[in-house]
């Protein structure tokens, strides 16, 4: 047990925690994780100070890693924002791992069945159809927490897995099966997106859905009822707000947001145009759950998540040279982010409180 | 037949240890929903000890590093006061990572001669899972420390009044679980899989903290809700022991336990239901005591 009253501390509760202090915090954070880490890097025979030179210098090189950096970033901004609507009513979505997988299905299930289609239709298409995928499997979690009172962590988890077989089903050995073991056909030409400046067009429509939904939660209605229940749902209940529902939408958007990013995944970075092998699909599946630490991180902030999102997909491209470049440990690379993501969660203790020295 | 069996009721017993320690650490009013990571820490530990020390070295190192994280967890969430989605999650994430780096390269099965007893084809270790749920139960239904642990996860100011050291019994209550999550997991390494493959849990761990939920916080309900499970799990797995026949494609079996997980989740979420038990979950579940 810590006893603080023993070293002669004491926590000071903060009301609102500012912006401004939440970057020093979560700049903190990051400076721990970096500690820690270098632990593990002098370990395995490595200098801390050239393998950070490395991971970022690699990161954000516009020949090497810059373009994967931004995809994967605003990927996780996807994710992000999935969450933090949903969360802003204080529901858990932590179902954007499912979302993004019935997102991935709709949007590869449209170019699939009308391949020839013109491209300025058929990619607004499968965005369409990735989004009302991604949608109608948020909206069924929301249903599962508004209407039929199931803890919506567990129902999304369930979800989530169902998802994952749901596109094994089509891909190994499925319909969709390609030439090459376990993974899909590829996309055909017409569905490929555009690329402006090293990334998808989708990495910009994900930063335009960060400033709508910024603009939503703080000055449309709908956003501060949303809001109001999030804060205080008794105070939601006198007002008038109808939980249920508001759940049920909170979540249809979040998932309609999640969907998007299965087609930013797969078919806007060049290096697929396919749904790659199980292991493969469910890794990137894995990092959604990125989109809870990035959104209290930002305090729900649609906007900040911006710039953290693509930081934390520099440190997932950047440390990949660990492996490649360093010839370190496989697996070194993950360990690096779940270091992270851990001291991101310990560090929430810091939004709330503060320890002052007791007189 | 029978092999089927015993394999089902080796699943339910992963699930049954995992499942009756997030359950008394629920009782506390402390969640955990980082369950599935302290399993993979726990199969991760016990996997690689088995491979030098044995069986039985690894189930001892498998709950140490499970209550190591459970007790990060106590620490993060009980007296930090983060909230407990958070910090589960947090513990999930860092243990795929960790357990990647670190177990990865054992990847293969356990070299020759680390096998567990068995006893008709069923490990001992589904009777230990049974011993340590009728101790859980009755400790918490007959004893005085049962008592003081339901009165701090039902209502933590209360209890402090009465003389329960609220902090210091969630410490207590969520190590252990720590503890059985990292059993379950070496369980799982060592002795159901007997190899080591890219994060092996595949949402065991998930399952287990639904049951907890399904049980509504009873062990001996909670030891029916295991036995199913394992039984449907390992039915997705090997169906054709069952009905060589069965039409279903391999992933469409591999979703029914979380099919069935929703399902039963709805049935016992109805308001009727609840009521006619005459209980529901922990006041006070997921709320972090703030002395004022």
């Amino acid at each position: 047990m810590i006893s603080l009253e023993a070293l002669k501390l004491k926590l000071e509760r903060i009301p609102v925690v500012s912006g401004g202090q939440a970057v020093r915090i979560s700049l903190l954070s990051l400076v721990f994780s970096f500690i820690i880490f270098s632990i593990f890097l002098s370990i395995e025979g490595a200098n801390p100070i050239d393998a950070y030179t490395n991971i970022f210098s690699f990161a954000f090189d516009s020949k090497l890693g810059l373009p994967t950096t931004l995809h994967r970033g605003l990927f996780l901004l996807f994710s992000t924002l999935a969450f933090i609507i949903p969360y802003s009513a204080r529901l858990w979505n932590v179902g954007m791992e499912g979302q993004f997988y019935l997102g991935t299905i709709g949007a590869f299930a449209v170019a699939y069945s009308l391949p020839t289609l013109h491209p300025a239709l058929l990619i607004p298409l499968m965005l369409l159809s990735g989004a009302l995928f991604g949608a109608g499997y948020g909206a069924l979690a929301g249903y599962l927490r508004g209407k039929l009172n199931v803890n919506e962590v567990v129902g999304c988890l369930m979800l989530n897995n169902i998802a994952f077989w749901l596109v094994y089903l089509l891909t190994v050995g499925g319909p969709w099966a390609g030439i090459a073991e376990s993974t899909s056909r590829p996309l055909p030409p017409n569905a490929h997106a555009p690329i402006i400046f090293y990334t998808p067009f989708t990495s910009y429509l994900a930063v335009g859905i960060a400033i709508v939904l910024y603009i939503f939660l703080s000055k449309s209605v709908l956003g501060y009822k949303i809001r109001v229940l999030g804060n205080s749902p008794t105070a939601a209940q006198h007002v008038g707000i109808n939980a249920p529902r508001t759940y049920i939408l909170v979540m249809t958007i979040g998932g309609a947001i999640a969907g998007l990013s299965g087609y930013h995944m797969w078919a806007g970075d060049p290096a697929f145009l396919m749904i790659p092998r199980p292991e493969a699909y469910k890794a990137i599946g894995d990092l959604t759950y990125w989109g809870l630490i990035i959104g209290l991180v930002c305090l729900l902030n649609p906007v900040a998540a911006i710039p953290t999102s693509v930081f934390i997909g520099s440190i997932m491209v950047g440390s990949t040279v660990l492996v490649r470049r360093l010839r370190l440990p496989f697996g070194l690379d993950v360990l690096f982010l779940g270091l992270v993501s851990i001291t991101f969660a310990a560090f929430q203790f810091f939004y709330m409180y503060r320890i002052r020295r007791m007189k | 037949m029978w092999p089927f069996i015993a394999r089902s009721l080796e699943v339910a017993t992963i699930l049954l240890i995992a499942a009756i320690g997030e359950l008394l650490n629920q009782r506390s009013g402390v969640i955990n929903v980082g369950i599935e990571g302290l399993m993979l820490l726990g199969a991760a530990a016990g996997f690689i000890t088995a491979s030098t020390w044995g069986l039985i070295p690894a189930f001892i190192i498998g709950m140490i590093i499970g209550g190591l994280f459970g007790l990060i967890h106590a620490i993060l969430s009980t007296s930090l006061k983060v909230n407990q989605v958070v910090s589960g999650m947090g513990i999930w994430l860092f243990a795929m990572g960790f357990v990647t780096y670190w177990a990865d390269r054992y990847s293969g099965p356990l070299p020759r001669g680390v096998v567990s007893p068995r006893i008709y084809e069923l490990s001992p270790m589904f009777f230990i899972a049974l011993i340590i749920v009728v101790v859980i139960w009755f400790v918490l239904s007959k004893t005085h420390l049962g008592l003081k642990i339901k009165s701090v996860g039902e209502n933590p100011f209360a209890a402090e009044v009465s003389g329960v050291k609220v902090i210091r019994t969630r410490y207590l209550c969520t190590v252990i679980g720590g503890m059985l999550a990292g059993l379950a997991g070496a369980f799982l390494s060592t002795t159901y899989l007997g190899a080591w493959s890219h994060l092996p849990t595949k949402g065991l761990g998930w399952i287990a903290f639904a049951l907890v939920m399904f049980s509504l916080w009873r062990p001996m309900i909670l030891l029916g809700g295991a036995l199913t499970f394992g039984f449907i799990w390992q039915f997705a797995i090997s169906p054709e022991t069952i009905y060589a026949g069965i039409p279903a494609p391999l992933p469409i079996l591999r979703m029914l336990p979380f099919i069935a997980t929703i399902a039963v989740l709805v049935i016992i979420s109805r308001e009727k239901f609840r009521k006619k038990w005459a209980l529901s979950k922990p006041e006070a579940l997921g709320e972090p005591y703030i002395k004022e």
